[in-house]
């Protein structure tokens, strides 16, 4: 059971200080929210770097190899096409083909990989989306979210409001983070 | 119409140009202002407009049903033209495309701010373009039920499709296109989307525009792999859009037909595409903003660089057409010679003109910087441009096929009213897709344009800083 503490702050400053006390303090689940990307969020929660360019190239290479070795196979072994009597294997033909499919494989991953493996898309519920005030995240508010067990609630609330937040409220238990 | 209503007062400093963004509105009423055409009830104008273009759709649906039941033979199409409007429609409307790509993918690695309040709308118009384009090669095969021979799969006939031709290309090519761009556009969708769900007011918007956002939280970690992917699609996008109108431009260059036959083809095609997809982002852009009330996001500077990448590309493009002169007479090839002797002054002629005088001679008034801030002017240029293109495609294809190597092959061609229904229903069908990605979809990059104004906020202060300590110097 988890029980997720959320909390409004007026400005960014005040909201990336509060995420580095917090997780100063050993408060596990944190995660801001804001309507645009926050310069610093990443530092302040400690997150590292993303692993979605190394999927984009693993993605790139298969879509590649791939490629080029289905019109390798196709044309110049299984059913060698003679035409203007050019050599059933021509790599110079071939490499549009093998650019294309490089591309369409990356570009694949990096959205079903964005969505489903990083977001853990779709998610249409969520418990933050309890909160009405908390609509304003894609709006103009910044909120800092805490997924922490019930009986760390009230004292994570506390310190979110000595910090300096407004809103602050508590959805009780649910699920995992 | 000389001066657009929104239009700042002139900058102390006449080394600074118009902003890119008015004012410096905060979070909420830019996402107020920004949501309005979404949000708002529907305006009777749109409406009619929409029914207006619905007619177009209608009779560009029966054209499409005349050839698809009686066959291709009601289009204007001979030997030696079989390639005519189908195919000069289809490059035509993939170079449009193609600015789409540009202004969101590669202006944005070169952190252009002045892309951002536009990047939404052109690769909105890519998409669509690229619907548009796909349709023609597929109704030319003939039997376009059977297009699906064109994908390598194991067959019971045995045979593959021939990877040595471009046309297979072009199926790769085009339909990657078309992925990459709907993937790059639903990316920077997403939290735009979201914020839509938390604006709306019913509970229709709200469902719909919850399950189309998938549960976006605005969260730190969802920021951070966002970005990193919007970057890499735009990575991926660059390299993609030079290589699809290339491919496009190997359907000819490869062959050896006069006039076809050329290695200038995949530059000065790719050139040819940004200038005309760069006016028919002129010719939306300008009504749209002023009917939606977006000229503190779409303002002035935005249309000035574009008319000034116009002009450019114009530039390139007349190269081109200088550049071909040169090697038919430099290659000292008769059959190339009379090919291009043959569109100044044979029958197309005024095609030809029509070309020459679109693409060259009018786009030379954007070297006037009163030209270019006068919104009357440019939206008069970028309908021109857009003729001219697509003249530039009818005389490079058609015009090539009427007069081959041998003279007793040659005759002309001329189109039936379906080759024009499909036309001009093409657009008519573009219109409405545009018009209802305008009323349904947010059209300006809410989060980006917030996130913009941080950035000039900052500059703003840092200026100001710089200018106080230039006072205390002095």
């Amino acid at each position: 059971m988890t029980s997720w503490v959320l909390g409004e702050f007026g400005e960014e400053k005040a909201l990336l200080e509060a995420a580095r006390t917090l997780r100063a303090k050993g408060v596990a689940g944190l995660d801001l929210h804001s309507p645009y990307p926050l310069h610093g969020a990443e530092e302040a929660l400690g997150l590292r770097r993303s692993t979605v360019p190394l999927v984009a190239l693993v993605a790139g290479v298969i879509g590649a190899a791939s490629g080029y070795l289905l019109q390798w196979w196709t044309v110049g072994v299984d059913w060698p096409l003679n035409v203007g009597n050019r050599p059933p294997h021509s790599p110079p033909a071939f490499i549009p083909v093998t650019f294309e499919l490089g591309v369409l494989f990356a570009s694949l991953a990096i959205f079903v990989g964005l969505l489903f493996a990083y977001f853990a898309f779709p998610r249409v519920h969520h418990p933050v989306f309890e909160v009405d005030a908390f609509r304003s995240a894609s709006i103009d508010g910044l909120w800092l979210s805490a997924a922490v067990g019930p009986d760390e609630a009230d004292g994570v609330a506390a310190e979110l409001r000595r910090l300096g937040a407004g809103k602050v409220s508590i959805v009780p238990g649910e699920g995992t983070p | 119409m000389s001066t657009p209503a929104h239009a700042p007062a002139p900058a102390a400093d006449p080394l600074e140009s118009a902003p890119v963004l008015v004012g410096r509105p905060d979070d909420r009423a830019l996402t107020e202002s920004l949501l309005r055409p979404v949000l708002e009830p529907m305006r009777k104008g749109w409406a009619a407009l929409l029914l207006l273009l619905l007619g177009g759709m209608g009779f560009w649906m029966l054209c499409l049903y005349r050839t698809l039941f009686v066959g291709i033979g009601v289009w204007g199409n001979n030997i030696p033209v079989a390639w005519a409007y189908d195919i000069t429609n289809f490059v035509w409307w993939i170079g449009i495309g193609h600015a789409g790509t540009l202004i969101s993918a590669i202006l944005l690695l070169f952190q252009q701010k002045w892309r951002t309040s536009i990047n939404r709308f052109a690769e909105a118009m890519t998409l669509f373009a690229v619907a548009m384009a796909g349709m023609y090669p597929i109704i030319h095969l003939g039997r376009p039920w059977l297009f699906w021979w064109l994908i390598p799969y194991p067959a019971t006939t045995l045979v593959w499709p021939n990877f040595k031709s471009a046309l297979p290309w072009d199926v790769f090519a085009i339909s990657t296109y078309a992925t990459v761009s709907f993937l790059f556009w639903y990316t920077g969708l997403i939290p735009d989307l979201a914020t839509l769900r938390d604006a709306a007011k019913d509970r229709t918007r709200k469902v719909v525009y919850g399950i189309l956002s998938f549960g976006w939280r605005g969260s730190a970690r969802h920021w951070q792999h966002w970005r990193i992917g919007y970057l890499l699609l735009a990575g991926l996008s660059t390299p993609l859009v030079v290589s699809v109108h290339t491919i496009v431009s190997f359907d000819f260059a490869i062959s050896q037909l006069p006039g076809w036959h050329t290695t200038i083809f995949p530059p000065y095609f790719v050139a040819g595409a940004i200038f005309s997809g760069f006016a028919m982002v002129l010719t939306l852009l300008i009504p749209a903003r002023k009917a939606f009330g977006l000229e503190h996001v779409v303002t002035a500077r935005h249309l000035e660089n574009m008319a000034k990448v116009t002009l450019a590309t114009g530039l390139m493009v007349a190269y081109g057409y200088a550049m071909e002169w040169f090697i038919a007479w430099y290659s000292g090839n008769p059959t190339e010679w009379f090919a291009f002797w043959n569109r100044a002054v044979g029958h197309y002629q005024l095609v030809y003109a029509a070309q020459i005088f679109c693409n060259v001679v009018v786009p030379q008034v954007l070297w006037l910087k009163r030209a270019r801030t006068n919104v009357a002017v440019l939206f008069l240029v970028s309908i021109l441009v857009n003729v001219g293109m697509w003249a530039e495609r009818f005389v490079i294809i058609a015009v090539s096929l009427t007069r081959d190597f041998i003279p007793s092959s040659w005759a002309n061609y001329s189109p039936t009213w379906v080759d024009w229904g499909l036309l001009f229903g093409s657009m008519s069908t573009f219109g409405v897709l545009f018009m209802l990605f305008l009323r349904f979809m947010p059209a300006i990059p809410i989060s980006e344009v917030k996130e913009l104004r941080k950035e000039l906020e900052h500059d703003d202060h840092h200026r100001a800083a710089a200018r106080a300590a230039g006072a205390e110097g002095a």
